[in-house]
């Protein structure tokens, strides 16, 4: 051992925080990728309605999608996104106090996903399927992928949930979860526009 | 002679383009609507994943910033 390291004492890097936990940073390389998914199946679906003959769209014979009924059901999925805006600051101050608005938030998820399963189920009745038209197919692959989406994100927020419960929740991992619902939520409006209006 | 065989090459090449430049969505519609939307989903497409990588790199600065100050703020002595 020499002088020199015998009288220095060992110094110890200091723990880096990370600028951005691990789990937010996976989520939004994820994000960006839905985020391209989502938008090639906007432009094609932009294109395919450009295309439309006579530029009659819905093309005839097709039944029309419910827009007010949509509409309202929207509402609750953007208030939910709020409500988990509110669960976030609540953990912060006392994570005791976040499990009523996370609990509301994902009652209005699931409200969203419900009531778009009894809409598909009467489009359904009414003739609007995959194989009746280009409108159709592209109306159940978009919302369709949106719902799968939103009913992966309401398990992660219900294991949030459980997690909260325990008193094992982690603040990154609500970040985690919280951004990938705040993506499923600002991710409609979009469709919404293109695909309803 | 042989710049004759290399103007006739070249002739013969630029020939061919007309074909590539019809096969183009973007430059020949019969419809000025589909015409439009293929530009614009073209440009969408091309400019988002630039914006999204620009927007993460600035925020990831930002934070960096952020989490530089906290750690200078909390070691100076006042």
């Amino acid at each position: 051992m020499s002088a020199e390291s015998a009288t220095l004492p060992a110094k110890r890097p200091a723990k880096r925080e990370p600028v951005i936990p691990n789990g937010v940073l996976g989520m939004m390389i994820f994000i960006f990728t839905e985020i391209m998914f989502f938008s090639g199946l906007i432009s094609a679906h932009t294109i395919v309605k450009s295309q439309a003959a006579g530029q009659m769209w819905p093309p005839y014979g097709q039944p029309r999608l419910p827009i007010e009924e949509t509409a309202l059901n929207s509402l609750a999925l953007l208030v939910s996104g709020m409500v988990l805006v509110f669960t976030w600051f609540a953990f912060k101050r006392d994570p005791g106090q976040a499990r009523i608005p996370l609990l509301l938030s994902i009652i209005l998820g699931s409200i969203f996903v419900g009531f778009q399963g009894a809409e598909w189920a009467a489009l359904l009745a009414d003739g609007l399927t995959m194989q009746s038209s280009s409108y159709g197919g592209f109306f159940y692959l978009i919302v369709g992928t949106h719902a799968i989406h939103a009913v992966g994100a309401l398990i992660a927020l219900l294991w949030t949930y459980d997690k909260l419960n325990k008193d094992e929740l982690r603040s990154s991992q609500l970040a985690t979860v919280s951004a990938f619902w705040y993506f499923v939520v600002l991710v409609w409006p979009i469709l919404y526009w293109q695909v309803y209006l | 002679m042989r710049a004759a065989f290399v103007l006739a090459l070249t002739l013969a090449l630029v020939a061919l383009l007309p074909e590539a430049a019809w096969a183009c969505p973007v430059c020949f519609d019969s419809s000025d609507e589909n015409r439009q939307a293929f530009i614009a989903t073209t440009v969408f497409l091309s400019l988002l994943p630039l914006g999204m990588v620009a927007g993460a790199g600035l925020y990831v600065r930002k934070r960096a910033r952020d989490l530089s100050d906290e750690a200078s703020n909390s070691e100076s002595p006042d």
